[in-house]
């Protein structure tokens, strides 16, 4: 039995747990477990909980891995800070 | 008819409003259905920023109705059983640039304060004190001490699960296809999972409210609005109220004080806060450009220049993500709340735009009294759908 105290989440503290509960309330995606635990919100952006909660989900459901939909990708791929991309000083 | 298959509210979407709708209509004793073709908080409630200001609403009717609503919402954690992070008179800041914008705003304010708010301009000095980060080269502010702040997503969500803890259920991934009628009486639903039938039909479906509309019959002038927003790490206190620049109000109430082409076309403008666990939500856009929901450099450049601008302290913080919500825009910047004429037992609650969050509770209270009680507690009139009948939608 995987212990459900297990963080799978780091950067929000997202345990084995939550990611049932979400699926629970009907979570079918990495999107929907994320939106109902916050898994994947943090720092860095679901780059390692992501393949964690999509295998839950299809043990859980018995979806074929190769369905359930990842989260979408988007800017910026690395956090990048602000003074970057809206110029360093205050115009 | 399948008695299973029976309700009293067949409600089409189930995102924020459809929850909201749901909820209040359980509340009072009726057997609800929701048929969500996704999954909750997908459309724009996923998608956005978590403010339940005053400030940022229209003078008149848009803003009495928003008194209504965040009224209803301290307690609301309580009353749903789930925390969903909502900070009261948290404040809420429109900064202006110009003595254009002041004059513009001091006038709206005036309006707005006839609904009962206190709400005017205040100097940088005083501005200051409320929110010390702002740059203090910033004429000043119009600014009210009221108004708060939530968590969308998990509103959506707690909205949905005390709904299905009063008996409604909730049908994801389940698209509706047809509105079944008999006669001039909407009855049912035919979706992709079956036909489900009910004594009323509501149409929640958000920015995709149009297609819905015409599957029954019925202009829904409602075109989806995408807005791109940018998410930073956490970091520590920064900001209490939430914050408006002037620009972003005058894009959404008075489009006609514009002279800028682009910001015109984009809306690219300021809307700013914290949230509870520390990250800053730095937005906003305004893009008629489809179901497009994809985030653009241009706009990530246009908004991250502009918080820097009005708070020069964040330009070492770093961007984690950005997105992209659809808001359900209307002609006349109204949402659509109440009956539908031309087709009995057919309700609409969609168009806010960009302040479905703070209008929800309002939203599906009044709604369900109008369904179940006959009449709503507060006057829906304005909001009538029926104000569209005649509009042509394409």
């Amino acid at each position: 039995m995987p212990d459900n105290n297990l963080i799978i989440c780091r950067c929000r503290e997202v345990t084995r747990q939550d990611v049932l509960d979400a699926i629970a309330d009907g979570a079918t995606t990495v999107s929907g477990v994320k939106r109902r635990s916050t898994a994947g919100m943090g720092l860095c952006q679901g780059k390692t909980c992501e393949r964690l909660i999509s295998r839950i989900i299809a043990e859980e459901t018995g979806r074929n891995p190769a369905d359930i939909l990842p989260q979408k990708s988007r800017m910026p791929v690395r956090p990048i800070k602000l003074s970057v991309i809206g110029g360093a000083d205050d115009e | 008819m399948n008695n299973a298959t029976r309700y009293d509210i067949v409600i089409i979407g189930g995102g924020i409003m459809g929850s909201t709708v749901a909820y209040y209509s359980a509340k009072k004793g009726r057997k609800v259905l929701v048929v969500e073709k996704n999954d909750q908080a997908t459309g724009s409630a996923g998608a956005t920023d978590g403010v339940v200001g005053y400030h940022t609403k229209k003078p008149g009717v848009h803003m009495d109705l928003a008194v209504q609503s965040i009224a209803l919402f301290s307690g609301l954690s309580e009353e749903l059983g789930q925390n969903i992070e909502y900070v009261d008179n948290c404040g809420g800041m429109i900064p202006v640039e110009n003595e254009e914008q002041w004059e513009i705003m001091e006038q709206i304010g005036k309006e707005q304060s006839a609904s009962g708010v206190d709400i005017h301009m205040i100097g940088i000095k005083e501005a200051i004190k409320y929110e010390p980060q702002l740059n203090p080269k910033l004429p000043g502010c119009l600014y009210t001490s009221s108004g708060g702040k939530v968590h969308p997503i998990f509103m959506t969500f707690a909205f949905a699960s005390a709904a299905k803890r009063l008996g409604a259920v909730f049908m994801n991934e389940t698209e509706v296809t047809g509105v079944i009628k008999d006669g001039d009486k909407a009855i049912g639903v035919n979706t992709s999972k079956g036909d489900f039938y009910g004594d009323k039909v509501v149409i929640s479906a958000g920015s995709w409210s149009a297609s819905v509309g015409e599957m029954a019959g019925v202009p829904v002038p409602i075109r989806p609005r995408k807005g791109q927003i940018l998410i930073t790490e956490p970091v520590g206190p920064f900001l209490d109220c939430t914050v408006q620049c002037a620009q972003y109000y005058m894009i959404k109430h008075r489009p006609d004080a514009i002279k800028d082409e682009y910001i015109l076309r984009t809306g690219a403008s300021l809307s700013f806060g914290q949230t509870d666990d520390g990250a800053l939500t730095i937005g906003a856009t305004r893009e008629l450009v489809g179901f497009d929901r994809e985030n653009t450099l241009e706009s990530f450049e246009a908004v991250a220049r502009r918080v820097v601008k009005f708070f020069p302290a964040l330009r070492n913080v770093h961007v984690i993500r950005s997105f992209a919500g659809l808001r359900p825009y209307t002609p006349d910047g109204l949402p659509m709340i109440g009956r539908v004429d031309s087709v009995r037992g057919l309700y609409i609650a969609a168009g806010h735009e960009g302040d479905g969050i703070a209008l929800a509770p309002i939203t599906g209270k009044l709604l369900a009294e109008q369904m179940v009680d006959g009449e709503a507690s507060f006057n829906l009139e304005p909001f009538s759908p029926n104000r569209f009948a005649h509009s042509d939608v394409h």
